[in-house]
């Protein structure tokens, strides 16, 4: 009994850190878990778009609000004195050329709203209009993302 | 004395006459080519399947090229290794600074045998241990696609490394021992699509050359093979392939293919590094040699030896 009350403590510690690391401000942290959220949403649209999955138009608009609402504030999260640390994989292409990293960021949040005007019903709707906002991931991650050592 | 001095000049003769004869290139004649009527459609396969373009392509304002410029093939990227700095040559078809005036043979021999036209060894940063296991067929429809790029002007020097490697002779010796035309991967019973991805991984793609770990004499380690090695190019490892891997493991034939076709992983990242112009030439295959590539993955043993493991 003892012990397991001990157990539950060390858990519910153990749990309060994690929640800690997630709450703070550093915007290493914030811009990873956002990045971290949009591939937890493009997995099962991607799933899709392989061929491995049912169409479902309700989860790819749910996807796409969260790329939408991303993209807007991403920009924002890669101040200076950000460059390096805590395994960020952001490039210093983004401070180099900080015009080029926003382009790269409206080209995402362009093809995300041409994908929810476009509301496509169907796979063979979605897969051009799709197809631009993986695109537009790739895109960027070619230039502004080094690999994690 | 003067008995034992002529013993001694003999033995440093013959000496000197088997290390001539170890390192003196090897190539293939004329008449053991196969007779085959090259084929430049089907060399473009190759092209991409080889990523020729990711080391050969003229640089565009000192970047990768991109699109159309890929097929631009003047070379002046420079390779950094532990033995030197590489330049990588023009093999464009232009007749003075690139290949335009290369035989069929010419092309053979310097892909499969490591051999220039005017019989000098190639230093191993050009892969032509992997190629030695492609198809001749392939090659020489690779040289019939490379004749119908366009020429580009520019000759490109060769390495400038310092003694011991800057005796290129000493190739020779290397090669007796790392260049082998036979599979490295036995395959039975007898796979069709396994062994098209052999063909493709073993041969063109060379992908042993990042994924395999090298042994003290820059050999590949064949006992590792396509476990995973350090980054030949800097920080971090190059992942395992084998069905003995963290990764790789998990992901399905279909996973791999897809990834080679999208660039995206089963998780939905996105891919990274050097890996980014291998998926971008691989992309450009027809979907059955990825299929094939994934396939061959498949039918990896596991290293007994996975210390490579990532």
């Amino acid at each position: 009994m003892i012990k397991r009350t001990i157990h539950l403590v060390l858990a519910s510690a153990a749990l309060s850190m994690v929640s800690l690391a997630v709450a703070d401000d550093d915007p290493r942290h914030e811009r990873h878990e956002l990045m971290e959220d949009v591939r937890d949403a493009a997995k099962p649209v991607g799933e899709m778009l392989k061929g491995e999955r049912e169409y479902d138009g309700e989860v790819v608009m749910a996807s796409l609000k969260t790329f939408s609402d991303v993209a807007k504030v991403f920009g924002d999260l890669f101040p200076e004195g950000t460059e390096t640390g805590d395994g960020t994989e952001a490039a210093p292409a983004i401070w180099e050329d900080r015009a080029g990293f926003e382009a790269s960021l409206a080209q995402w949040a362009e093809a995300t709203d041409a994908a929810i005007a476009a509301n496509p019903a169907t796979l063979d709707d979605a897969k051009p209009v799709l197809g631009k906002v993986f695109g537009s991931c790739k895109d960027c991650h070619d230039t502004y993302r080094i690999e994690e050592e | 004395m003067g008995r034992f001095a002529g013993i001694a000049v003999s033995v440093i003769v013959i000496a000197m006459l088997v290390a001539w004869w170890i390192t003196a290139p090897t190539t293939i004649a004329e008449a053991d080519l196969p007779a085959h009527e090259a084929d430049a459609i089907a060399g473009e396969r190759i092209f991409w399947a080889g990523g020729c373009a990711s080391c050969h392509a003229s640089l565009v304002d000192g970047k990768r090229a991109k699109g159309e410029d890929k097929l631009r093939l003047g070379g002046g990227l420079e390779l950094e290794t532990p033995f030197g700095v590489f330049p990588v040559p023009n093999i464009s078809p232009h007749d003075e600074d690139g290949i335009g005036r290369w035989s069929n043979l010419d092309f053979v021999n310097a892909m499969q045998r490591g051999v220039s036209p005017d019989g000098r060894h190639y230093y191993p940063a050009f892969p032509y241990t992997s190629y030695a296991r492609m198809r001749t067929e392939d090659v020489i429809d690779l040289k019939a696609f490379l004749d119908t790029l366009p020429p580009v002007e520019g000759r490109i020097a060769g390495p400038d490394l310092d003694f011991p490697w800057s005796v290129r002779r000493g190739i020779g010796a290397w090669k007796r021992r790392y260049l082998d035309s036979s599979p490295v991967l036995e395959i039975e019973p007898a796979d069709e699509l396994v062994e098209r991805g052999r063909e493709l991984v073993e041969g063109a793609g060379h992908c042993g050359e990042c994924h395999t770990a090298r042994d003290r004499f820059g050999g590949l380690d064949l006992a590792r093979w396509l476990a995973g090695a350090p980054n030949p190019e800097g920080r971090g490892q190059i992942p395992d392939l084998t069905p003995g891997s963290k990764i790789v493991s998990g992901w399905s034939a279909n996973d791999i293919a897809y990834y080679l076709e999208s660039g995206f992983t089963p998780d939905f990242d996105t891919v990274g590094g050097t890996m980014v112009a291998v998926q971008e030439n691989m992309a450009m295959l027809p979907a059955d040699d990825r299929a094939a590539i994934a396939a061959y993955l498949k039918a990896l043993p596991v290293p007994t030896d996975s210390s490579a493991d990532q």
